[in-house]
């Protein structure tokens, strides 16, 4: 019996105890507002504090809280997060078949509604902009960047060898081909594929200069009939092309194997001459000690379907959880972290392409390649999402893994193509 | 006097039924938490058809999840790859760390704890430090064991010796073997530890010495350490995940995906989460059965 008493009082001792610590918490007035990102953004840790420094300023009682989360793992963790009880209340997205399919389930909060009210994303982002974020005519997010994707070359290597910037894809194999001859040890364009997504940005993009952004719509979307799903040879002539520049010695020998990290460093370090990253990246190279890089598009393919003024732009930004028990404040913070003063720090912070680009005439210094990404993005005539965002699941799994199957050499562009509209009917049918 | 006697026993049994029912309430408790309910959940959801951001729209398939467990191609892909690394993790870790046992109890003289010391070192480093330190062993590019083999003219692998789908499986493999070898090694020298030193004096007046008598006197008296030693490798090996995830997370092509990162790849990425709960179940019966075999063979022991 003293056993039992014992453990009675234990019970009655840490029940006593969990009430006193609850009742004092609510006693406060603070509400924590937590926000999910990806990290290893240069200057990000600087951002959030200005961020929580600015908004105590109109809401003193909101503390931001920031996680952030590594790339690969955090695709998988905001979806775990916003089915339990503990996830974000304000989380990073991609804006795509990524957030509208989280919109669809019901997990993201429909902010249509806190656009136009004080302090809201509509003051401060254009229509078109937030649309981008749309699922049936209601707004899930506020996109506070884009991404893009360019050639980035070290200048001094190519002037130093008489070598061109390429023009057309063609163009781009012989340049493979001269540094080769130069010297056969430097991989001119070192491809990091482990994580898979690097091929696909590049394949992204021969889709669209060969097949064109109006041929592959239906496809991607598998609003093609079956009889026509994916079956545009065009595709199977862009996965050659891949081919090619294998052949032409662009990448180094083991791109399945080479981390995309190496591969940024290989270029920051002008072990190789250059390189198609991302518009985060150039903060990257200087970060490494080099920033007297210039840059490229991706060139023309002749006689191909899609222009060579259309780009890759991939909008990101702030999505706010449907489970959050402040509805309000999260869509307020989310819509403040693009307005006018914090747009102006992420892109000085951050090198954001800010989507709300009042005060960016007012960038104290802003580097060559921010110059560069922003009036290049705003000159092309279209854009295209990458394909790991856009394509349903398991096409896009497809993609990812034709893509290592062909550096590998175990498909053939045809077996690919035969693939990947295997998985494409499947998922049509399952929709 | 009697009567008293017995009705004090049946107190104090009651009394103590009820201290013990108590005592295993909260272990009870967690339990059905953290173990039934979800493995409950787990093969109640193999029957249906759902995806991670589709909780509330679940359609029932029946056995459908199991029957296309059969028909797919990368089930059978992962399957066998769990089977090879059972294979290679019996060879490597408990094979390699019976010879290490053997010769720290009765092949060296001095030094013996700080061999034992530098060879179980690796199992008290996390698996996905490990994996990402040897990540960095194989890279291609930078990676050491490319310089090594360059060094000495041998030639390396072109796809890398991660890329290339025939060989990314033993990679990893030895790296599993390098942290795990030395566990074994500590469980299998216990054993051989406890083997008295008078059977050894008597096979010695028989002319059983040195590999005679570890062949035909320790590897019998050993032999329950040695079966439980495979049985943990056994179910171990059947669990692995990190070091396939964090080293190649299946791929090069599917070629080293694993039950493990097979679901996880089902359920997380493609959204497919009454079929990874159906190979979850497949997984489990698995385990459960060898687990059963563990068992078995530890009340002999």
């Amino acid at each position: 019996m003293n056993i039992l008493n014992f453990v009675i009082k234990k019970i009655y001792l840490i029940t006593l105890s969990f009430f006193l610590s609850f009742g004092f918490i609510s006693s406060s007035y603070a509400i924590d507002i937590t926000i999910w990102d990806l990290s290893g953004r240069n200057g990000q840790d600087e951002f959030y504090d200005n961020l929580n420094k600015e908004y105590k300023k109109i809401n003193p009682d909101v503390n931001i809280i920031l996680q952030t989360f590594e790339n690969e793992a955090y695709k998988t963790q905001i979806q775990v997060a916003l089915n339990g009880n503990d996830g974000p209340d304000v989380f990073f997205n991609w804006f795509g078949e990524d957030s509208a399919r989280l919109a669809r389930a019901g997990l993201a909060l429909d902010i249509t509604p806190y656009a136009n009210v004080e302090g809201g994303y509509g003051n401060y982002i254009s229509e078109g902009l937030s649309n981008t974020t749309a699922v049936n005519g209601k707004i899930y997010g506020v996109p506070n960047t884009s991404v893009s994707k360019y050639f980035h070359y070290d200048p001094a290597f190519f002037e130093a060898n008489s070598l061109e910037v390429p023009k057309t894809f063609d163009d781009l194999l012989n340049l493979c081909k001269d540094i080769r001859a130069i010297d056969s040890s430097i991989v001119p364009w070192p491809l990091g594929n482990s994580e898979r997504w690097k091929l696909n940005h590049v394949i992204t993009m021969l889709n669209q200069r060969v097949v064109g952004e109006e041929n592959t719509a239906a496809d991607y979307n598998l609003s093609a009939s079956e009889d026509e799903l994916f079956t545009n040879p065009a595709y199977v002539e862009a996965w050659q092309k891949v081919v090619d520049l294998q052949d032409a010695g662009c990448f180094q020998d083991a791109p399945n194997a080479t981390h995309p990290d190496l591969t940024r460093s290989m270029f920051a370090s002008q072990i190789s001459p250059m390189i198609y990253c991302g518009t985060w990246c150039g903060g990257i190279f200087n970060g490494e000690g080099f920033s007297d890089f210039s840059y490229f598009r991706f060139p023309e393919v002749v006689g191909g379907a899609g222009a060579a003024t259309v780009g890759f732009l991939v909008p990101s930004g702030m999505m706010v959880s449907a489970k959050t028990p402040h509805p309000e404040i999260a869509a307020h913070v989310a819509s403040f972290m693009v307005s006018d003063d914090m747009a102006l720090q992420a892109a000085e912070l951050m090198g954001f392409m800010p989507s709300n680009p009042t005060k960016i005439g007012e960038m104290s210094n802003p580097t060559h390649w921010f110059n560069f990404y922003v009036n290049d993005i705003a000159d092309k005539t279209g854009h295209v999402n990458v394909l790991d965002v856009l394509l349903e699941a398991n096409v896009s799994n497809a993609y990812l893994d034709m893509g290592t199957e062909i550096l590998n050499r175990t498909k053939t562009p045809q077996e690919a193509m035969d693939f990947i509209r295997q998985v494409a009917l499947e998922a049509k049918a399952a929709m | 006097m009697n009567k008293n006697n017995t009705q004090t026993n049946i107190f104090s049994l009651s009394n103590d039924k009820v201290s013990a029912t108590i005592l295993l309430v909260p272990a009870l408790i967690f339990c059905t938490i953290f173990i039934f309910i979800p493995a409950i959940g787990t093969i109640v959801g193999s029957f249906y058809s759902y995806s991670l951001t589709s909780m509330n729209n679940w359609k029932w398939v029946g056995f459908g999840n199991y029957v296309q467990a059969t028909q797919d191609e990368y089930f059978w892909v992962a399957l066998k790859n769990n089977f090879i690394i059972v294979f290679a993790s019996i060879v490597l870790q408990v094979g390699v760390g019976t010879i290490l046992a053997a010769i720290l109890d009765r092949g060296i003289k001095y030094g013996r704890v700080i061999f034992r010391t530098i060879i179980f070192t690796p199992m008290v480093i996390s698996s996905v430090a490990v994996s990402l330190i040897w990540l960095i062993i194989y890279d291609p590019n930078v990676g050491i064991l490319n310089a090594i083999f360059k060094s000495i003219g041998l030639s390396t692998p072109s796809k890398g010796w991660l890329g290339d789908p025939n060989i990314s499986i033993w990679m990893i493999m030895i790296t599993a073997a390098w942290q795990n070898t030395g566990f074994m090694m500590v469980l299998i020298l216990a054993g051989l530890q406890g083997v008295s030193k008078e059977v050894y004096d008597a096979a010695e007046i028989d002319g059983a010495t040195g590999v005679k008598a570890f062949w035909y006197i320790t590897l019998p008296m050993i032999r329950n350490v040695l079966i439980v030693a495979i049985l943990i490798t056994t179910i171990g090996a059947f669990k692995v995940f990190e070091f396939i995830f964090v080293f190649t997370q299946g791929g090069p092509s599917n070629a080293t995906q694993v039950l493990g990162t097979y679901i996880y790849l089902q359920a997380f990425n493609l959204l497919h989460m009454g079929y990874a709960n159906a190979l979850s179940v497949i997984l489990l019966l698995i385990a459960l059965f060898l687990g059963w075999l563990q068992l078995k063979s530890s009340r002999k022991a």
